[in-house]
């Protein structure tokens, strides 16, 4: 498999398949009966949606310079709104483990100084 | 580093909109086993059972609202590491399908859509190397992610797995 892409198959073969007017919204795909579907998958760097690869899109895929990275047209529209900054998902989980890593230590001091008086 | 998976040999999942409760058995869920817990998810797999034609729509998202006083696993539900050489985590991950406080799915952080028929349909996504939805922690939003239905279509009979690997 490709570095960076994901691998998606929704195989309606043997089935009636979905039709357009069972679909809620836009956001679910429709793979008729007797269809196979199959596309490359990429992650968002920036909220980690899966982008499901549109062969016949025309503008450019959303690409982050900062992480290096594809990410989703609703964070390239917060991205360059922001004034162009990145902010990935592991940055956002990096900060989450060192607000828990700080907090675990504080407990550990707090029941060290209880133990130790 | 172990990685599990948390398969439900047969069930109907139920439609549920986003931010409304989930119904017990009608759905599947992973939560971190602890506020420090990380976790990635690699694979999903459901493949339709159903006897008459069941549009079905699954999506992978995360929760706004997080499961508590979580139901175990029962018969055809499993949770299980897929290396014989896994050592037990000491917050182990939770893989539930009711609890008592049923969770939420999230109305803006969605993952994954997929929509299929259950009446002899397949779908199996794969998440690339290095760029696996991850989890972090036991709370709202990143602490847990369900595969469930969302309203519409006619949810029908499925088998289904999650692949995932807590650290």
């Amino acid at each position: 498999m490709p570095q960076r892409e994901g691998y998606l198959m929704i195989d309606n073969r043997a089935s009636p398949g979905i039709r357009p007017e069972d679909v809620p919204d836009a956001r679910f795909s429709c793979v008729g009966e007797g269809q196979l579907f199959e596309a490359r998958v990429f992650t968002c760097s920036h909220c980690q949606a899966q982008m499901i690869e549109n062969k016949a899109r025309k503008r450019a895929r959303a690409f982050c310079f900062g992480c290096g990275k594809y990410i989703c047209d609703t964070c390239e529209a917060v991205r360059v709104n922001a004034g162009g900054g990145c902010r990935p998902f592991a940055a956002i989980i990096d900060k989450a483990m060192a607000k828990g890593a700080i907090r675990a230590l504080t407990m550990l001091k707090q029941t060290l100084g209880e133990l130790h008086g | 580093m172990a990685k599990r998976s948390f398969s439900v040999a047969t069930w109907t999942p139920t439609a549920v909109g986003d931010a409304a409760n989930f119904t017990a058995s009608g759905y599947q869920a992973l939560q971190g086993g602890g506020s420090s817990s990380f976790m990635n998810v690699l694979e999903i797999f459901m493949g339709g059972q159903a006897g008459a034609s069941s549009p079905t729509f699954m999506t992978l998202a995360r929760d706004s609202t997080v499961g508590a006083s979580t139901t175990a696993l029962t018969t055809g539900q499993k949770d299980a590491a897929l290396s014989p050489f896994t050592a037990a985590l000491s917050a182990a991950p939770v893989a539930f399908v009711g609890a008592s406080t049923e969770p939420q799915r999230s109305s803006t952080l969605g993952l994954l859509n997929l929509s299929f028929n259950a009446f002899g349909g397949i779908v199996r996504w794969v998440a690339a190397p290095g760029e696996e939805i991850g989890m972090y922690g036991a709370s709202a939003s990143l602490g847990e992610v369900s595969l469930s239905a969302y309203t519409g279509g006619t949810p029908g009979l499925m088998g289904s797995h999650i692949i995932y690997e807590p650290f």
